[in-house]
């Protein structure tokens, strides 16, 4: 059996008395592209700078190769990082940037003229060997940081980050050239970020990440057709909440009035959460066939450019439905709101 | 039509010379309160300073104008004036260089301590430069004497068996001086520090490089100019300074600064003093010079 390329067990990182990172176990195999999604403070950063060797575990173990990693410093760790901020080093020009972890390494120097042409091949930065960083853009400053990690060639590269300093549009294009880097050269890649469709377009698994915890492993489609828990459900996509009371007679808002919903047989009663994407409500004729199904009154209308949401009222609750296109209902008036039962997650 | 034409263009082409002169003129009309200042208060003085010291000295009288190179000759051939200025640059380079790099080593211990030990620090080392330079060299006096506390401390700690006095020794001058201008050190380094980004250093590491080679390869190179500009201003502080080394070091101690205040007040020799006080000037300023040009020629980095 071959050992995964990384593996955490049982981790823990404490700050003073806040448990920054609680009991991670992970595991990565040789080329795989792993995200820790999570909001700020859910640990997924800690968790990286542990790898990296930037933080000290307060216990478990950290393995690269098979091998325990956790006891030595950053600069013994088969380990690269780009940084949010890239960390270029000012003072030195692109090439000499890209050859620091090379001469580090002790490369020899024609092997090393070679790699770092390589490098700033793979990014596309070649003929701007000798700018130094701050005449660089933003895009450019990442992609020399990423020239430089991929350099040295580690056993896993490390992003915390890279793409949120930068602008909208830079951050998809760039986002779409690590994804083809990554395809291209197969690396092992932890990265971090917060931002769900980063995660969703360039991972081969995603990790989501809650107060220290990670709360699934599972590929990207996995995650968002079947998360495991309520925070997984709300954190990635928009969803629309519906508090419901299940009780022997069959399901209430809490004003108490029953809906026609199907929840399945085996929900236990009481207090629930019940879930629905915008996306995947009907409306209106639409509505007509499907098994859960209400009359709602039509709050407001709001136009978000590739839909228009429906903001509804269906007595206690409040709905939110996107259309494609505008049906001709205006504010106040009636409409009826229908979704599958695959549709529908109940959380308590 | 054409004459009209060719009329307005001449106007126009005067308005926009007098615009134009206007602009240059603009900085140094925004200058102006500045300069009177420097040159009332520095360049005047300086002047002055200067006409003096070619100045002949006759019969113990302050000012007999006239011109002569005696004073110059006599700076540089007397070897009580030459050991003098020997002793002072050997000892303010010394001072300058121990404040230095006590300063270095205190800066990056407040860049790279968390906050909350910052504000502590910083009042640390602002604290000399609430006394004045006087009230402090009273405060020697308490410490380096026999009786004194340093003295009572090491008895006290068991590392030596009888009491001794450091006062009046270039020991306790040196101290002094390191003392007087730290503070100026390390807020100038502390400023530079607080420039970088200590990312920096996670990504050294994260190459593979060592702590010792991450402080060759990445924290000198950028702090250097630091370094430099703490380094200068130490020095132009210490070589020029009076009353420290005077009041702490041994009778035997001249320095430039005791000079001077001897020819001056001592022996009534006004040009003597001001030629005195030229050499020094001109020699700060050769200094500043020096290390000026030893500052990174690649500036691109700091755009």
């Amino acid at each position: 059996m071959v050992a995964p390329a990384l593996e955490l067990r049982n981790v823990v990182r404490r700050f003073g008395s806040v448990v920054a990172v609680n009991d991670v176990s992970l595991s990565v195999a040789r080329g795989e592209f792993l995200t820790l999604l999570g909001p700020s403070g859910s640990g997924k950063t800690s968790t990286l700078r542990l790898i990296g060797g930037f933080e000290d575990l307060n216990s478990g173990a950290i393995l690269i190769d098979g091998q325990r990693i956790d006891h030595l410093p950053a600069y013994q760790r088969d380990t690269a990082t780009i940084f949010q901020s890239g960390a270029l080093f000012p003072h030195k020009t692109v090439a000499e940037n890209v050859a620091y972890g090379l001469r580090m390494r002790k490369v020899a120097p024609p092997d090393m003229e070679r790699r770092i042409a390589e490098a700033l091949d793979v990014v596309r930065l070649r003929g701007f060997e000798q700018r130094y960083p701050a005449q660089l853009s933003g895009g450019q400053k990442q992609r020399v940081a990423l020239a430089r990690s991929l350099a040295v060639r580690p056993a896993i590269l490390l992003f915390d980050e890279p793409l949120s300093a930068l602008d909208l549009s830079l951050r998809l294009q760039l986002r779409a050239e690590i994804k083809r880097l990554h395809d291209e050269l197969r690396f092992t890649a932890i990265y971090v970020t917060h931002d769900q469709g980063e995660a969703m377009a360039m991972s081969s698994r995603v990790a989501v990440m809650n107060s220290g915890r990670i709360e699934q492993v599972d590929a990207p489609e996995k995650i968002f057709h079947a998360p495991a828990s309520e925070f997984v459900y709300t954190f990635i996509g928009e969803s629309c909440c519906l508090p419901v009371e299940v009780g022997p007679s069959g399901v209430a808002d809490k004003s108490g009035a029953l809906l026609p919903l199907h929840l399945g047989q085996s929900q236990p009663t009481g207090k629930s959460r019940l879930y629905v994407r915008p996306s995947r409500f009907r409306l209106a004729a639409e509505a007509a066939a499907l098994p859960n199904r209400l009359r709602a009154r039509v709050h407001f209308i709001e136009f978000l450019g590739d839909v228009y949401r429906y903001h509804l009222k269906a007595g206690a609750l409040e709905l939110a439905a996107d259309h494609p296109g505008a049906i001709g209902v205006k504010a106040g008036e009636e409409i009826d709101v229908g979704w599958r039962n695959e549709d529908m997650s109940v959380f308590r | 039509m054409t004459a009209v034409a060719s009329e307005s263009e001449a106007t126009f082409a005067a308005q926009r010379q007098a615009e134009l002169r206007r602009r240059a003129l603009a900085p140094w009309i925004l200058m102006l309160p500045a300069l009177l200042i420097v040159v009332i208060f520095f360049g005047l003085p300086m002047l002055l300073m200067a006409r003096m010291s070619f100045n002949l000295h006759i019969d113990q009288r302050l000012y007999v104008p006239g011109f002569t190179f005696e004073h110059y000759v006599n700076l540089f051939s007397n070897p009580l004036f030459t050991n003098a200025i020997w002793t002072t640059v050997q000892l303010s380079v010394l001072a300058s260089l121990a404040t230095v790099f006590i300063g270095y080593v205190f800066a990056m211990l407040v860049w790279l301590k968390p906050p909350r030990w910052r504000l502590l620090m910083i009042g640390l080392a602002l604290c000399p430069l609430l006394i004045s330079e006087i009230a402090i060299i009273f405060g020697w006096w308490m410490f380096f004497p026999k009786n004194g506390l340093l003295s009572f401390a090491l008895l006290s700690s068991g590392l030596i068996s009888d009491k001794i006095s450091l006062m009046y020794t270039e020991f306790a001058a040196f101290i002094g001086l390191i003392y007087v201008t730290l503070p100026f050190c390390f807020f100038i380094l502390l400023s530079i520090f607080d420039g970088l980004d200590k990312r920096l250093l996670e990504a050294s590491a994260d190459l593979g490089a060592s702590p010792v080679t991450t402080f060759r390869e990445v924290l000198l190179p950028l702090t250097w100019t630091g370094i430099l500009v703490a380094f200068s201003q130490s020095f132009i502080w210490t070589i020029g300074t009076y009353a420290t080394p005077s009041a702490l070091g041994p009778d035997t101690l001249w320095t430039m600064g005791f000079l001077i205040q001897e020819q001056m007040l001592g022996k009534h020799n006004w040009p003597m003093a001001s030629a005195f006080a030229a050499v020094l000037v001109i020699g700060v300023a050769c200094v500043m010079a020096i290390t000026r040009s030893m500052q990174s020629k690649r500036t691109a980095f700091h755009a």
